[in-house]
């Protein structure tokens, strides 16, 4: 007799699971799993990236820039403007402090204002100031500002960055959830796909069990089937997934900094591709991904085991 | 070695029923034994014989097989390590329809993780025995009766196990075929391995003269 690879134990498991509709529906909820995660990575890097660009800037607005400062006696008698820029001068981590002039104010406020101009208009001066990354005030400024020219309005991005690791974390969390869900309907589906095999394997388990095939062989046997299974599923509904992410990670492109347009489909398609071969995908994202097919192989393998195991606890 | 003392056990849950399948059942068979199982059909011939291939667990009593005592709380591994030491012949054979003679017979050994090239050879000796070399590779279901029957007495024997649970082993079979398989359990026994058959043939039974448990409604009312 030849040395067959297939088990000769009666079980036929290629022939006992529903393979097709399994391979289908794990397809489908590795599809959504895939797309969840992409569209929550997506988020996370957007939302990183726009925090990094902003974090470092810091914008002060000095009322009645023109009046007088409150100076110690000793020094000679400033404009508030002048005595804000020069209290910023002092700052260890500043890298650049602009005061917007007219023109540059009248751009900024022409969407509001329209373009009247707008010297008329009692406005504050404008400081945008830029600091090394992750620099810290000194306490004291604020303090020393506010007795100097008491009313300036300084401005961290800070709150805004916080506002958008907020949202970035309750997508992370949404996503996560609908994950697990995805991850429960997969594994039930695979949990019904294998007590539908047991149905239709009943009598021929009943007489290997009296042979006495231990449970774990049994187990065995139908955790690799239908971890093979599960293992396609995945790996089907990753790659009809792998398109669209790509194709949606190439338009969201430009919003992360890189300068891209398309104007017709297929460069579009063209370019996702490239994107996708040349690396210019994130590696974090295509390791997530390729993830799925293992998740689920391992969902499959471990869902079958618990199930057949439980099955056989009917026959002593 | 089999020990039964004040064995019951019952078919279904135990409320709502007027009678145990068996009750009080007290017996032992040394190593090597053989015994026949007889009785009017619905005794509980076959119920004893299933009890015996832990089947089913008995309900009260205490049961000793091969030095491991049955109790509700035996790990399932050693009653599946015992299993495969206690062979049984179904009244209704029991074959793995979708696997060849030569397969189905081969089965206890593959389990057994035996090499493939003994199990072949083994097999196929075997089948050859029995009168069933020409159908090894056939299926179940093209097979007769008594091939059939055939069939599993040769999957029981093939492994060489401590005990032998036959259950009307020759209903199907013609006179010599019955014989042939009688002497080669009677043989069996010379080497160690204990044999309990049920069976309505009483011709045979006064041919193999062996002491007989007698059952009559669940109850064992001769043993001698
Ligand atoms: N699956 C079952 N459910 C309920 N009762 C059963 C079941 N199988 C058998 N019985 C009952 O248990 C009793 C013993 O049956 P068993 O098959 O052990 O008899 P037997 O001595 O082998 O008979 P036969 O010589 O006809 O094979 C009978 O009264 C039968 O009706
Ligand atoms: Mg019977």
């Amino acid at each position: 007799m030849s040395s067959r690879k297939q088990a000769r134990d009666g079980l036929a498991l290629a022939h006992a699971l529903p393979d097709r509709s399994l391979i289908a529906m794990v397809a489908a909820m590795s599809l959504l799993a895939a797309l969840t995660f992409a569209g929550a990575f997506g988020a996370r890097e957007l939302s990183a990236r726009w925090a990094r660009g902003a974090a470092n800037l810091m914008t002060v607005q000095v009322p009645d820039p023109e009046k007088p400062a409150i100076v110690p006696s000793d020094s000679a008698a400033a404009s508030r403007a002048d005595a804000v820029l020069s209290l910023l001068q002092t700052l260890p981590s500043l890298r650049r402090a602009h005061r917007l002039d007219t023109q540059e104010l009248d751009r900024l406020l022409a969407p509001w204002l329209g373009n009247t101009g707008t010297s008329a208009l009692p406005l504050p001066a404008v400081v945008e100031v830029d600091l090394t990354s992750g620099a810290t005030l000194p306490d004291t400024f604020v303090t020393t500002v506010q007795s100097e020219a008491p009313g300036t309005l300084i401005e961290r991005n800070d709150d805004w960055r916080e506002q958008l690791h907020a949202i970035a974390r309750s997508l992370l969390v949404c996503a996560a959830l609908a994950i697990t869900l995805v991850g429960g309907i997969a594994a039930a589906v695979i949990g019904m796909a294998t007590r539908l095999g047991l149905g239709a394997r009943r009598d021929s388990l009943i007489i290997l069990h009296g042979l006495g095939a231990p449970d774990g062989y049994v187990a065995g046997r139908f955790a690799r089937r239908v971890a093979l299974l599960a293992f396609g599923g995945g790996a089907l509904g990753t790659i009809l997934a792998v398109l669209p992410i790509a194709v949606v990670s190439r338009l969201m492109a430009p919003l992360s900094g890189a300068a891209v347009s398309h104007e017709t489909w297929p460069s579009l398609l063209r370019d996702s591709l490239h994107s996708l071969t040349i690396g210019g995908t994130s590696t974090d994202l295509l390791i997530g991904l390729g993830c799925i097919p293992l998740i689920m192989t391992i969902l499959g393998w471990g869902t079958a085991q618990t199930i057949v195991r439980i099955w056989l606890r009917r026959l002593p | 070695m089999i020990r039964l003392e004040k064995v019951t056990w019952q078919h279904g849950p135990s409320a709502g029923r007027e009678r145990e399948t068996l009750a009080n059942i007290s017996f032992a068979v040394p190593q090597g034994g053989f015994r026949w199982l007889l009785g009017p059909s619905g005794a509980g011939k076959s119920s004893l014989l299933r009890l015996l291939h832990l089947e089913a667990l008995p309900r009260s009593g205490t049961c000793e097989l091969l030095g491991t005592s049955i109790t509700p709380h035996v790990k399932r591994s050693a009653l599946a390590r015992l299993r495969q030491r206690i062979s049984m012949v179904h009244q209704d054979y029991r074959l793995m329809p979708t696997l060849s003679i030569a397969d189905n017979v081969g089965l206890p050994l593959r389990l057994q993780k035996r090499d493939e090239d003994e199990v072949a050879q083994e097999v196929s000796t075997l089948l050859t025995w029995m009168g069933l070399g020409a159908r090894q590779s056939s299926c179940p279901a093209e097979l007769s009766g008594g091939e059939q029957q055939r069939t599993a007495i040769a999957r029981a024997v093939v492994s060489r196990p401590a005990i032998i649970l036959a259950d009307e082993p020759t209903n199907a079979l013609d006179e010599a075929q019955a014989v042939r398989v009688l002497t080669m359990l009677r043989e069996l026994t010379a080497m160690g391995t204990t044999v309990i058959v049920a069976t309505h043939n009483d011709a045979l039974v006064r041919r193999y003269p062996a002491p007989a448990l007698h059952l009559e409604h669940g109850k064992l009312i001769g043993d001698e």
